[in-house]
């Protein structure tokens, strides 16, 4: 059982973390509001020492991960979500901005995972297989693929 | 460049506070302030649980205390303990006629009015009584109005039969008679023949029928009337200190108690 000063000290260091991955797992906005709920009871029952402050994120990652297919797992899966279902206030995001996130949501979840990972949160493909539980050549090919879509969907003038 | 624009996009999604807090206020409720206590309900579990247990045991308890005793005695000699409920929740015997009696009686649980009921059809006793063999049926209890109602009814049933008498006592009285080895109806005879006949003694007296005792009786004592007259008699308080018959003569001294 954690204090209360380290579980407001974990939500606010990883919230934003939580709510991404909220973002690129599930159907709304609303529903992360049970996610990080899950996470962070998880984390102030949990008994982890925690070796670093990479290892506690490591582990914040899985654990929203989880809970996300969890949920999931009691709805029925829509083949596409908008921005507007995902976000508070999409209104306040830039166009070409939300044009990304768009593209990247579009992408089948396996690949919106890896893509976040690696592209945002800088984790290596080792770093993602044991974060996800994958081999990790299929890491690499979740990657370059995801990579390739992307480059479509956002037209010839982003290269690498 | 990919990069820096998935980065720069994903920056701009962000937790806000009201999910924080939201978040927060929701921990503390589940973990009860961080004591590591579960949630609410565990307490009203544990409080039917216990509610439940007292029910058991308090019901338990409450059927299976006597507040009442029965004891009966021709030759053989047993004792009825019945509880609040006018229900027999144990049979003592105390003599061997009287375990080999108890034994083959069913009557536990019984109403107790039927419980004597059964017990003077059974066709040991019916023979006793018809070869003029005496029954006593005593009624100990306390002051109270089960042992009144008891008392009135099994009083009824003793009018009705041949050679049956009944009598009310109190509980410290029966304590003395068990201490001796006697249902209480023999030891009531025991104390009123021991007064005009001070050698008889408690195992004697274990082994007579109350026909026999009263015999004895008659016999040691001086100028009293015959107690045999009253065959449908019922003599209301009798006590260790002797009883009066319907002349009104006392008998025996006070003894005891």
């Amino acid at each position: 059982m954690r204090s209360e000063q380290e579980v407001v000290r974990a939500i606010n260091q990883y919230s934003d973390t939580v709510r991404r991955l909220c973002m690129i797992r599930l159907k709304n906005h609303a529903d992360s509001e049970d996610i990080f709920q899950t996470v962070f009871l998880k984390y102030a029952l949990s008994s982890v020492a925690f070796k670093s402050d990479e290892h506690e994120k490591a582990w914040i990652i899985r654990v929203t991960l989880n809970a996300c297919k969890d949920f999931l797992k009691s709805f029925s899966r829509q083949h596409t979500v908008s921005l507007e279902e995902l976000i508070d206030k999409p209104e306040e995001i830039p166009p070409d901005f939300r044009y990304v996130l768009e593209a990247v949501l579009s992408l089948e979840q396996k690949y919106r995972d890896v893509v976040y990972l690696h592209f945002y949160e800088n984790y290596t493909a080792v770093e993602i297989s044991k974060i996800l539980g994958k081999n990790v050549n299929t890491v690499y090919t979740l990657l370059h693929r995801s990579k390739q879509m992307l480059k479509e969907k956002l037209g010839g003038a982003y290269d690498e | 460049m990919m990069n820096e624009k998935l980065k720069a996009s994903f920056d701009l999604v962000e937790a806000d506070d009201k999910l924080k807090e939201s978040t927060l206020s929701f921990i503390k409720k589940q973990t009860n302030g961080y004591t590591g206590k579960k949630a609410v309900i565990y307490p009203y579990l544990i409080a039917a649980a216990a509610c439940l247990i007292l029910l058991l045991v308090g019901g338990n308890i409450l059927y299976f205390s006597p507040t009442a005793e029965i004891s009966m005695d021709i030759n053989p000699s047993i004792q009825l303990s019945i509880n609040r409920f006018d229900r027999v929740i144990s049979v003592e015997a105390h003599n061997d006629d009287g375990k080999s009696l108890a034994e083959s009686l069913d009557i536990m649980h019984q109403n107790y009015g039927d419980a004597v009921d059964n017990i003077i059809k059974e066709e040991k006793i019916q023979n006793l009584l018809s070869d003029n063999e005496e029954l006593t049926i005593t009624v100990v209890g306390n002051d109270d109005a089960q042992t009144d109602r008891v008392f009135a009814e099994l009083e009824a049933t003793a009018k009705e039969q041949k050679n049956t008498y009944c009598y009310r006592a109190k509980t410290e009285e029966v304590e003395k008679a068990h201490e001796v080895g006697l249902s209480y109806g023999k030891y009531r005879a025991y104390l009123e023949v021991s007064a005009v006949n001070p050698e008889i003694t408690a195992e004697q007296i274990k082994g007579m029928t109350m026909r026999e005792i009263r015999e004895l009786m008659n016999s040691s004592a001086e100028g009293s009337e015959s107690h045999k007259n009253n065959n449908n008699g019922c003599l209301n308080n009798c006590n260790g200190n002797g009883c009066t018959n319907a002349n009104g003569q006392g008998n025996g001294q006070g003894n005891g108690r």
